[in-house]
């Protein structure tokens, strides 16, 4: 009886990961065959997949985590412009580069901080606090910037570092956008799988009564899980205005329900405590690869969200009805 | 059996509890002795829990003293309480049921290797280890907790205690939702903690699942102690009467 459980339980871990694969395998065997003259696997096309997705998806990696610990961040685009529109002061004053780049990243993990302490502190669920968050820090960017594009040109600055720390190409070839999107899924995959502190993530979002009688301080988890996204949309902010050498109050629009679908493509529990950095680092680019391939296949853009929506059905249902089907097992 | 004269481990002296306006607790004295089992019995509302809650740190009284191996405590956190050696096994919600066997057991207190790295091979050997001296056997350390039987969950929580060289573990309701067969089954992992010579409380409103294991009972009703007989001097009947009447007297 306990080796069928552990058949079972080995099969369902397999089958949560590999069915995201799946779904990306044939989505961009799918792209690559059916786009005209196969462009989507053409080297430009793949660079600009991987320069473009990639800031989404690093950005999605926090939040995927922060859903694993129970919570949501609607706030992921709002926090991003903002911190873009300070960046873009700073480098409006000639501060150096390093410490525009230092700041706005710190202001982004400021800002995590906040919607963490609103969390926890005042006990409102973040889908709430980070709703308010999401306007107000939007607001606040639109207001100051007066809803303007406005030309941020790193390159006129002479530095050796910033730029092809960003945006450049390692070995001539990789983005190196792809580049921080690997190091940042390893670093917090190590983190939620291998180190304490990714026990103490998931005991929160799975059993917050629990984990707390056990002694583990699960405000200070979600508030360093809220300050993780943070940092990761400053750095994403940073990333944006080095490529794109503008500042644009659009910056991160629609990303907060895109980086859930992420997540949640990739097997993580809405309810926290379950989910897996590979699943989410699958389901992030998963969510770049439709929305590349529509735009290489020359399908109208709003076709997108109709993609998306299947794509998250199509996984959602498949995984509860795996899980059900695990369920009857055992009974 | 007899323990009256044996060292003291745990005195809670007068302890008072307010949630606003609820008096919760009204000046409770409460002691349990080193490798002694007390059954703490009383109906839902009667004040137990939030008694325990109070020694395992998850609530603090608002008057009244601890003291633990005859040392004044503050006990102002769970991790406080689990420092002294008071390990709680809450009824229902002692566990991450999507978390594996081995992370349930070390939750809070992984063994880690260089820069808070948990050791996997030490945390899995360690939980079976655990597991086997509560007399479990269980496949893997490895299984999430939700594939088990309520009973050998309840094995999870306890193997816990046991591992961390527990003084006192407290059973807030262990078999409150448990099959007969279960309820028999934990009922022997407490009699391997009581093996182990560490003082038990168990907490429970069924009488007859303390009634075989306890050795003294603590009858509590509106935020009192009602009554604290051993065993030898009362039975399952006098026991049940004095819970009803208590429950109703003013």
């Amino acid at each position: 009886m306990n080796e069928r459980r552990m058949g079972l339980g080995r099969k369902l871990l397999l089958s949560r990961s590999s069915s995201v694969l799946i779904v990306l395998v044939v989505l961009t065997l799918g792209f690559a065959i059916l786009s005209p003259e196969h462009r989507f696997v053409d080297p430009d096309n793949l660079r600009v997949l991987l320069s473009l997705g990639s800031e989404f998806s690093i950005v999605a990696l926090g939040v995927g985590l922060l859903m694993v610990c129970g919570e949501f961040d609607l706030s992921i685009g709002s926090i991003l412009v903002f911190c873009s529109f300070v960046f873009l002061r700073l480098f409006e004053a000639q501060v150096p580069l390093f410490f525009v780049a230092l700041t706005t990243i710190l202001v982004g993990a400021a800002l995590g901080i906040i919607n963490g302490l609103i969390t926890v502190r005042a006990q409102i669920p973040s889908f709430v606090t980070t709703l308010g968050t999401m306007m107000m820090w939007r607001g606040l960017a639109l207001l100051f910037s007066g809803g303007e594009q406005r030309g941020c040109d790193v390159s006129t600055v002479p530095s050796q570092y910033f730029l092809p720390f960003f945006t450049g190409r390692i070995g001539g070839v990789f983005p190196a956008q792809a580049f921080w999107f690997i190091v940042f899924a390893v670093f917090l995959g190590i983190l939620l799988h291998y180190h304490r502190f990714g026990n103490w993530i998931y005991a929160t979002g799975d059993n917050r009564d629990a984990a707390r009688a056990m002694g583990i301080n699960t405000d200070l988890v979600k508030t360093i899980c809220f300050m993780i996204v943070g940092v990761l949309c400053g750095f994403v902010a940073c990333a944006q205005i080095a490529r794109t050498a503008c500042f644009t109050s659009r910056a991160g629009e629609g990303w907060e329900l895109k980086a859930v679908a992420a997540s949640v493509v990739g097997g993580t529990s809405l309810r926290g405590g379950v989910g897996s950095m590979v699943g989410i680092f699958i389901g992030a680019l998963t969510i770049s690869v439709i929305e590349n391939g529509l735009v290489v296949m020359r399908i109208p853009y709003f076709w997108t969200y109709v993609v998306f929506g299947l794509v998250i059905l199509f996984s959602v249902l498949s995984s509860m009805y795996i899980e059900k089907k695990q369920r009857e097992v055992h009974q | 059996m007899e323990r009256q004269n044996g060292e003291l481990l745990v005195r809670m002296v007068n302890i008072h509890k307010w949630f606003g306006r609820v008096y919760a607790l009204r000046g409770v004295d409460f002691e349990v002795y080193r490798g002694e089992t007390v059954g703490l019995i009383g109906d839902n509302g009667a004040g137990k829990s939030t008694l325990i809650k109070i020694l395992s740190g998850y609530h603090q009284a608002d008057q009244g003293e601890i003291y633990f191996e005859g040392q004044r405590v503050r006990i102002s956190s769970p991790r406080d309480a689990r420092k002294l050696g008071i390990e709680t096994v809450y009824q229902e919600q002692a566990l991450a049921p999507n978390l594996s066997i081995a992370r349930n057991i070390f939750m809070g207190r992984e063994p880690v290797r260089r820069w808070g790295i948990i050791d996997r091979k030490v945390m899995n050997e360690e939980s079976m280890k655990a597991l086997a001296n509560l007399g479990l056997r269980l496949r893997s350390p490895d299984l999430p907790v939700v594939t088990l039987s309520g009973g050998e969950r309840q094995g999870v929580a306890i193997a816990r205690a046991l591992h961390f060289k527990a003084k006192l573990v407290i059973l807030d309701e262990p078999t409150v939702a448990l099959s007969v067969k279960e309820v028999e089954e934990v009922l022997e992992f407490v009699r391997q903690l009581q093996r182990e010579g560490i003082s038990v409380i168990f907490i429970t409103h069924n009488l007859y699942h303390a009634y075989d294991i306890a050795e003294r009972f603590v009858v509590m009703a509106r935020g009192k102690k009602m009554a604290d007989v051993k065993k030898k001097d009362t039975s399952p009947e006098e026991l049940s009467q004095l819970v009803i009447k208590s429950a109703f007297a003013e």
